[in-house]
Order: structure tokens, then sequence, then C-alpha cells
């Protein structure tokens, strides 16, 4: 057996026996030269002996001469074969495109369907380059940032696991040896600008070494310093974003030394950040602030205190050093550095450390996954693709093969038959890749705009990469999609060009098996959307407990002057006094149906005081933390839609002097009072010595900041009973939707005393909406790889089923002749179409059932192997093989027998 | 014998085109037929010849095949494209109108002292 394969000795051959080749042309060509320089000499009358020396004489120097002509010449032929090469590769191109030319739907056909296939595909990677893989922009080593986390027993059992901390424990964490530097920062918004100008922008307090630590570099100016970052007196200072640079400052350079207005406060911009710039996160980013100056208000003695987390810590770990073995060293010295009350369950917290991208959970963003499980949608769209355009190729070498055999008879070898082939599917490919860059920024400019709006895109919808992944994906798909019909062209082709026409007596024949690879795809990507559609509307449907569609929610900031803590008491129940005036304003408008107050509300803020019950030592806990209380108008519960289930609502009367009332959630009253009656039952808010309030009605659980929640204990009071809380916002029910009537709510909020600065107002959905960007994302793209595999999936069985009906004419003809009838043509025809479809969709079905367990976590209130949702996707597909099996099925039945059987 | 004239660079290129451009010849042809025009005033290894030929070969100027002198030897037949017509033409011109100036401003009366 030989050392090397044949074909691989050939490839090497080429490459070293050339040289040998052109050596030896030249020693033949000199040798003819220098005999007949010879037999001229001789002519002329010298011996032959003096001939010969007179001819090498004149040659120049053989030893010389001989191996420079032997380089030139190797040179030669070498580039001239290249030439040759590239000639025959254009000639091939050429005559692709003739071809291709020649059926202008099957080409466009393959080409639309290679284009959406590839399209989608670098689309989505862009989705996953952008989630996953790039890190943010201009963060330099971003796999050696690691962001901490923080792990604590709950009392009822079980871990939680988050990362805001304390600046305390930023200080102290300061200390762990395998991280080169610690720094913090909060994500927040600010409100830029003065009074009624003033608009939100996204912003982040950041510790001055963050920008440092990153490896940034300011755009102008500079980051701030740790002077400006000094716990004892920060300054306020502002970096500005780029994109908000340009916009409001139309990119002036001389911006820097000016000053803006954040929430009220005055301060010097000392430079811009570079474009895209999001810090850790991904998100837009418009001003950055020391974190010393944000945090002043955060609770007192903030730099030391454990009564406040509101920062998240990450910090760059030294080379080489495990992320574990980090941990284990952070948990050892947050536990030894802890300074607090020993009982809290922070002393024996653990700490832990997690990539930048993970969330405040310490998890990955359900974005992420779902991005994964998304490109994998579009791979096997792309799958789906090829496998068809490669059928389509096949069935066209077999409708070629007159042509192929004429061009066997004529010489041309097996592999340059199979090499025309190849660049058929090349030409195709790049055809279809050419056209997919236009798919895939369709595609990506749609995530961009109505699924990931939370993402900052810092790059073109088709960037660099985006294009080199197509290519690369462009060329596999070419050989793919060529190898099939190349091998089928270059092998069988004499014999078939001989046996034109004869049915192949195979049942399925040609094509059968992508046809079932096909249907067993879609099976899949079908399932797959129904499970991300359902999620998608179970999410949007799941009862929250008030009417999140009605309600618009309204909130006001004073101009604030006062000094002294007395000053500082009358401004407030000014305040207070301000915003009953401007609920009676709205409640008196006809564009409202209901309007209340609330301190505490669903998907805004939440407090918890010190509660007692009689007859409870402690308040159960539940895991979902709680009890939290809400101070309310009196309409708060219509205007939101919180049904009342049980006893009333509170009286407008009722409120700061009155007698104490509360109203209890289910939940609440279920865990005090199992199997009793809450009504009339006492809660004492605040301390154990307060007075009785009574419990004068019992409402639905509402939820508070997510879509699922676990059940958590919550109690109202009236609007002016709360105590050592406030922060209050309007609860606006108007007729027309919420949107329409923001503007409204604001012009009138906003007149009604000289001594508000702003109001802002936003319909709850939008707080709820981008709670659903997860299903939405997960819907959108699977339904449509779904319809696009679906749509692929159909024609391909379409043009297999037309081709394999064309290719029994003959045996048609034959069957009708004995005595078949149409309908059982027709039938068999069908019968054999829905074969493929049923195994197919049995296998995708098969394995939706096994995939479907991984999807589990990201699905919402719906089960992987959802009956319905796999019954309508098989069903759907059923019906599509069905409509794709008829229409060839009847052609078949019309086959005119004389004919048929005459034309063989 | 004339003293034998040293080939000016590049120029051999265009005479191997210009023997060429009389028909197909094998290396030894265009060798004679170079000596018979200039009366073998040129010094020129034959070597040189060659290289040439491969420089135009590779420059698509002319195209080579195997075939048989009269003799029944195999040669290298080389044969002048039309790309090498057209260097031709451009190459003639231009020396020619190089040469003309050149000759006109040497044999111009010496200036009278």
């Amino acid at each position: 057996m030989p050392l090397v394969r044949p074909g691989i000795r050939r490839l090497f051959d080429l490459m070293v026996r050339r040289r040998d080749v052109s050596s030896r042309d030249v020693g033949t060509e000199v040798s003819l030269h220098l005999e007949l320089r010879v037999e001229q000499l001789v002519q002329r009358g010298l011996t032959e002996h003096e001939a010969r020396r007179e001819a090498e004489r004149r040659f120049g120097p053989i030893e010389r001469a001989v191996p420079a002509l032997e380089a030139l010449a190797h040179r030669r032929d070498r580039r001239m074969s290249f030439r040759d090469w590239l000639d025959s590769v254009v000639q091939d191109v050429r005559y692709a495109l003739r071809g291709l030319r020649r059926e202008p739907s099957f080409t466009a056909f393959a080409i639309i369907t290679l284009a959406l296939g590839i399209g989608a595909n670098a689309a989505m990677y862009g989705v996953v380059d952008r989630l996953l893989l790039r890190g943010p922009d201009h963060v330099a080593d971003a796999d050696r940032l690691l962001r901490f986390t923080t792990t604590v027993r709950r009392g009822s059992g079980g871990e939680v696991t988050y990362s805001s901390a304390g600046y305390v424990m930023y200080l102290n964490l300061k200390a762990v040896s395998a991280f080169e530097e610690l720094v913090a920062y909060t994500p927040s918004s600010f409100s830029l600008g003065k009074g009624r100008e003033a608009r939100t922008v996204p912003g982040s307090a950041a510790t001055a070494n963050f920008f440092g630590l990153l490896g940034v570099r300011p755009l102008i100016g500079r980051f701030f310093t740790p002077d400006e970052d000094n716990t004892s007196s920060p300054q306020k200072v502002v970096v500005l974003g780029e994109a908000l640079w340009r916009s409001q400052f139309g990119g002036d350079s001389r911006v820097v030394g000016q000053t803006i207005t954040l929430d009220q406060g005055t301060y010097t911009v000392v430079g811009v950040a570079p474009r895209g710039f999001t810090g850790v996160e991904l998100a837009r980013m418009d001003v950055w602030v020391p974190m010393s100056d944000y945090s002043q208000n955060t609770a007192d003695n903030w730099p030391r205190s454990w009564n406040a987390q509101w920062l998240y810590i990450v910090g760059r770990i030294k080379p080489g050093v495990s992320p574990t073995l980090a941990a284990d060293e952070a948990t050892r010295v947050h536990q030894a550095t802890y300074d607090a009350a020993p009982t809290r369950s922070m002393a024996k917290a653990k700490i832990g450390v997690t990539p930048i991208r993970f969330t405040e959970e310490g998890v990955e963003p359900t974005e992420a996954s779902v991005s994964r499980w998304l490109l994998g949608v579009t791979l096997v769209v792309l799958l789906i693709a090829c496998s068809n355009v490669a059928n389509l190729l096949l069935a066209r070498v077999i409708r070629r093969r007159g042509e192929v055999g004429v061009r066997l008879a004529l010489g041309a070898g097996r592999r340059r038959l199979a090499r025309l082939f190849v660049t058929e599917s090349l030409v195709l490919a790049t055809l279809g890749g050419v056209a997919s860059l236009l798919v895939a920024a369709v595609i990506a400019v749609l995530i961009r705009q109505s699924l990931l709006t939370n993402i900052e895109w810092t790059t073109p919808p088709v960037s660099g990469r985006i294009l080199l992944v197509s290519f690369v994906v462009t060329l596999l798909v070419g050989l793919l999609v060529g190898i099939a019909p190349a091998i089928q062209a270059a092998r069988g082709s004499l014999q078939m060009a001989i046996q034109r026409g004869r049915s192949q007596g195979r049942r399925l024949g040609i094509g059968a098996w992508p046809t079932i690879l096909q249907a067993t795809l879609t099976a899949c990507l079908l399932i797959g959307a129904g499970l991300f559609v359902r999620s998608l509307h179970k999410a949007r449907t799941t009862p929250l407990g008030f009417d999140s569609e009605r309600v618009l929610v309204s909130a006001v900031s004073f101009i604030e002057g006062a000094s002294t803590p007395q000053e500082r008491s009358i401004q407030r129940a000014r305040q207070k006094e301000t915003m009953r005036r401007a609920l009676v304003r709205l409640q008196e408008h006809a564009g409202v149906e209901r309007a209340a107050i609330a301190v505490g509300s669903p998907f805004g803020n939440a407090f918890g005081v010190n509660l007692f019950v009689p007859g409870f030592d402690s308040i159960p806990k539940l895991p979902g933390g709680g009890p939290y209380v809400s101070a309310v108008t009196a309409d708060y519960f219509t205007a939101v839609g919180t049904k009342l289930m049980r006893g009333r609502t509170f009286r407008a009367t009722e409120g700061d002097g009155t007698e104490p009332v509360t109203i209890v959630n289910e939940t609440m009253a279920r865990t005090l009072w199992p199997g009793q009656d809450a009504l009339s039952r006492c809660l004492r808010i605040g301390a154990d010595t307060a007075p009785c309030a009574q419990v004068v009605g019992i409402v639905e659980d509402a939820g508070r900041y997510e879509l699922k929640e676990p059940p958590t204990m919550q109690y109202y009071i009236p609007l002016g009973q709360e105590r050592g809380f406030g922060g209050s916002v309007f609860m606006i029910r108007p007729r027309a939707t919420p949107a329409a009537y923001e503007a409204t709510a604001i012009r009138l909020i906003g007149d009604t005393d000289a001594s508000i600065d702003r109001v802002t107002a936003w319909p709850i959905r939008d707080k709820i909406e981008p709670l659903l960007r997860t299903w939405k994302l997960g819907a959108t793209v699977f339904t449509l790889g779904g319809v696009l595999a679906l749509l692929v999936a159909v024609l391909g069985l379409y043009s297999v089923m037309s081709y394999s009906v064309a290719q029994r004419t003959h045996e048609m003809g034959i069957r009708i002749a004995l005595g078949a009838r149409t309908r059982s043509i027709v039938g068999m025809v069908v019968r054999q179409g829905m074969i493929m479809a049923a195994a197919g969709i049995t296998a995708g079905v098969f394995i939706a059932i096994i995939a479907g367990r991984r999807l589990q976590d990201l699905l919402f209130d719906t089960s992987p192997n959802d009956v319905p949702v796999i019954g309508v996707a098989a069903t759907v597909l059923l019906a599509s093989a069905l409509l794709a099996s008829v229409w060839p099925a009847l052609r078949a039945g019309r086959v005119d027998p004389m004919r048929a059987l005459k034309s063989e | 014998m004339a003293v034998a004239l040293p080939v000016i660079k590049g120029t051999l290129d265009v005479l191997v085109l210009k023997a060429l451009s009389w028909g197909p010849m094998h290396g030894f042809e265009v060798t004679s037929w170079l000596e018979e025009r200039s009366g073998g005033s040129l010094d020129v290894e034959d070597s040189a010849l060659y290289q040439a030929f491969y420089r135009l070969e590779e420059r698509g100027l002319v195209s080579a095949e195997w075939g048989m002198t009269g003799n029944n030897r195999r040669a290298r037949y080389y044969r002048i494209s039309s790309g090498g017509r057209a260097h031709l033409r451009a190459q003639t011109s231009q020396w020619l109108r190089y040469a003309a100036t050149v000759s006109d401003i040497l044999s111009a009366p010496a200036r009278a002292r």
C-alpha cells in the first residue's frame, strides 16, 4: 500500500516536479542551439572540436548561463500556469453565469434562499458578537474584568445573589490581593437641564479610577481625578458621553470648562468620553459623575455605612489567577472586615465573581442565552437553505446529463467537470452572499430598533466582522451545496447520458433525504417559534393585579431652596399640599376617569417599615421579601384597577390625623390569619406601641417589579398616615390611552404651582414592556426562522415531487394504460410526499422534545413539551406538505398514456 | 568584420520581436536572423537571447510551442502574439525617434573656434 494517497502525491508532484520540467525544456533547447551552431561553424570550415569550443564561447559560460535560464524558465512556467489557471477559472465562472442565466427562476430561487440563510446568520452573529463576544467598547482586556456578587441566606431558607453593594464593602474588598484594582459604578438616570426644558438622560456615577482600570482614554479633556471623587469633599464635575456632546453641544471642544445642570445641581464639564463608551455595560451613557458626589445622600456616614447598597463593584483580576480562588479570598476579606451588627445576614455573606456581562443577579442575561439559541435557529435555516439548493443543483445535473455526456464524450476530464459544478455553486453562493448583506442589514436594523433597544450598538448593522463571517459562510455554503452535484456529475454521468429518460426505479428517488431533513428541522423551528410565541403571550397577559394598559404614572420634582431642617419641613408640607391641589385638578379634568396619589407603587418604589401584629412574635418571612407598604389616596384602587376582594377601600376623609386603617393583600391576609377573617384585625405600623390600624379591606395581590414574583405580603394605608418614607407619584387612569394623555397630564400638573420644577409622566406599561424583551426576541426570530424554513421546505418538497413525477412520466403512462384511475395515481404521489413529511415531522418532534428541556428556563409559564404547540406545528407542516404534493400529483394524474409511452 | 556593438539594455527584446514578426522561429533561427541582419555586429551572448525569449513569453508578448525542425529535431518555436506586435510597433517608433534626435544632435557641425 502506498504511503501517500495517489491524489495527494499528484498534488505534490505538481509543486515539485514542475521545476524539473522547466529545466528539461531548457536543456533540450540549449543543446539544439549548440548542435545547430556547431553544424553552422563546421560548414564554415572549422573542425568539429574548434566549432564546439566556439559555439560554447558564443553561447556564454554554460555553467552560469544554463542555471540562469532554468531559473527564468521556471519563473515563467509558474506564472504562466497560474495565469492559465486564472483564465480557466474566469472561463468556468462565465460558463456558470451563462448556465444560471438560462434558468432564471431556478437561479432566483437559489440566490434568494441562500441570501436569506446567510443574511439571517450574519445578523444573528452581529447580535451574539455584541452581547457575548466583543465586550464593551474601549475596554481593554475585558475578560479579566469581573463583577462582584454577594450571596446571602434568606430568613425563609434559600440563598439570594445580587451585585449591589455599599461603598464600605468596595473599600474593604480593595484588600483582596487577587485583583490589580477595584472600581465601583452605579448606572442611573439624570435630569439634564432646568425646568420644563429638562430631559432625562442615562448616566452613571463612577469612582475616579474607573476609567483608568478599563483602559479608556477621553476624546477631549480628561476624566475626573481622585481629588474630585474625594468622599469628604466631592466636586460637581461631569464627563459627557460622545453622543450627548454631539447632539447637545454640537461637538464643540470648548465645552470643557462650561457648566451644565444635572438633577438641579451645577456641574462643570471636564471631558468627553470616546464614541460608544458605555462603561462595563452595553447601554448608552450620556453623563459620568464622581461616585462620591452621587453617593452623598444615600445614607448617613455613607462611606462606612452598611445600610444602603447602591453601587456595583468591578475588579481586574491579576493574570493567571483563578476566579474561584479570588472569590474565596474576597469572601474571607469581607467576613473579616464586616463591622456592623453580626446578626445580619450580611455578616456571613459569600462573595462571588462573574464576567462583567452577567446581570445584577450574577447570571448570564437571558437576552444573551436566547440570542445563542437564535444563532442556532439561523444556522438551521441556513442548513435547510443549503440542502434545498444542493437538491436543486442535483436535479439540475440530472436535467443536464445530455450536455454532461457530450462534454465527457468530447474528452472533458471528470475532475474538470466536477470543478465546473463546484464553480457554479460557488458563483451561486457568492451571488447569494452579496444579496445576503441586504438581508443582514434589514434584520439587524429590525432587531436593534424594536427588540434590543437597550443596547448601545456602536457598529453599523453590517460591520467588518459581519462581512468576514458572511464571506466565510458563503464559501462554505458554496462548497457544501456544490459537492453532491459535483460527485454526481463526475461519477455516473456517462452512464446517465446513455440511459436518459428511463425511470430510476427507486421509489423516493433523489432528494428524499434532504426533504426529510428539511421537514425535521422545520418542525423543530416551528415548535420553538410556538413555544416563544406562547411564552410572550402568557407574559404579556399574565395578571399583574392592576390594569397595566390603562395607567399613566407621573412624578413631580420641586425647586429645592430650603437650607435649615425647619425650612425643609415647611417646604415639604407645602409640596404635599401642592400635590393634593394637582390631584384635584386631575380629578376634575374631563380626560381623567380616576386619579390618585401613591407613595410606593407597582413597578415604582417599594417601602418597608417595622410592623407588629398582635399574636405574632415576628412576622413570617416569605421568599419575596416584605411586607411592603404603600400610602395611597382613596381612589387608588379604582385608578390602577386592583380589585377589592372584601371590605372597603379608603374614604376621601381618611388621612393624616384620622383613625389609622389599613388594607391588606390576599397573601398577607392568608399568611397572617389563615382560615380566618382578616377584616377588623389589627396592625401596629412603625412601632409595637403604635395604635392599632384596623384592617378594613382585602385586595388582590399586585405585581411590584417582575412579571412573575413569589407571593409577597403588601398592605396599604391612607396617604398622610405614612411615617418615615415618602416620594409620591400620581397614578392616573385617563379616558384615552395613557400615552395619549401624557402631555396633558404634564401640563395640568406643572401649571398647578410655581414651585414645581419638572413633571415627568410615563405609561406604566413602559416599565413592563422591557421585561418582555427576551420573549419578543425569541418569538420574532424563531417565527421568522420557522416561516422561512417552512417556505423553503415546502418549495423544496414541491420541486422534488415535481421532479419525481416528471421522471416517472413513463411509469405513470403504463399504470394509466393498465387501467389505474386518476384518483389512485394522485393518491400514490401525494402519499409519497406525505410519507417524507411525516417521517421528518416525527423526527423533528422527537428532537424538539429532547432539545426543549434545555429551553425550559427561557420560557414563560410554558412547558417545552406543550402539546397544543407541537400539535399546531405538526399540523401546519403536514398541511403545507399536502399542498406541496397535490399539485405535482394532479399533474401525474393527467398524464396521457399514449404520449408518455410514445415519447420514449 | 566590423567591431561588435554592445546591445543597449532592453533593445534585445525588440530585436527578437522584430525577428519573430517575420514568422515563428526557433531559438537558433532567431540568432542567425539577427546575425545576418547586423552583419555580426551585435555583441551579445546567445544565452541572452533565450533569456529574452523567456521574459517575452512571461509577459505574453510571444508564445511558444514544441515542434520539429526540417531535420526532424525537437525545437521550441516562438511566435509573436498580437500584444507582441503592438509592443514592437510602439517600441520601434520610440526607438527611431530617439535615434533620430540623438543623431541630429551629434551630427551638427562643431562650433567654430
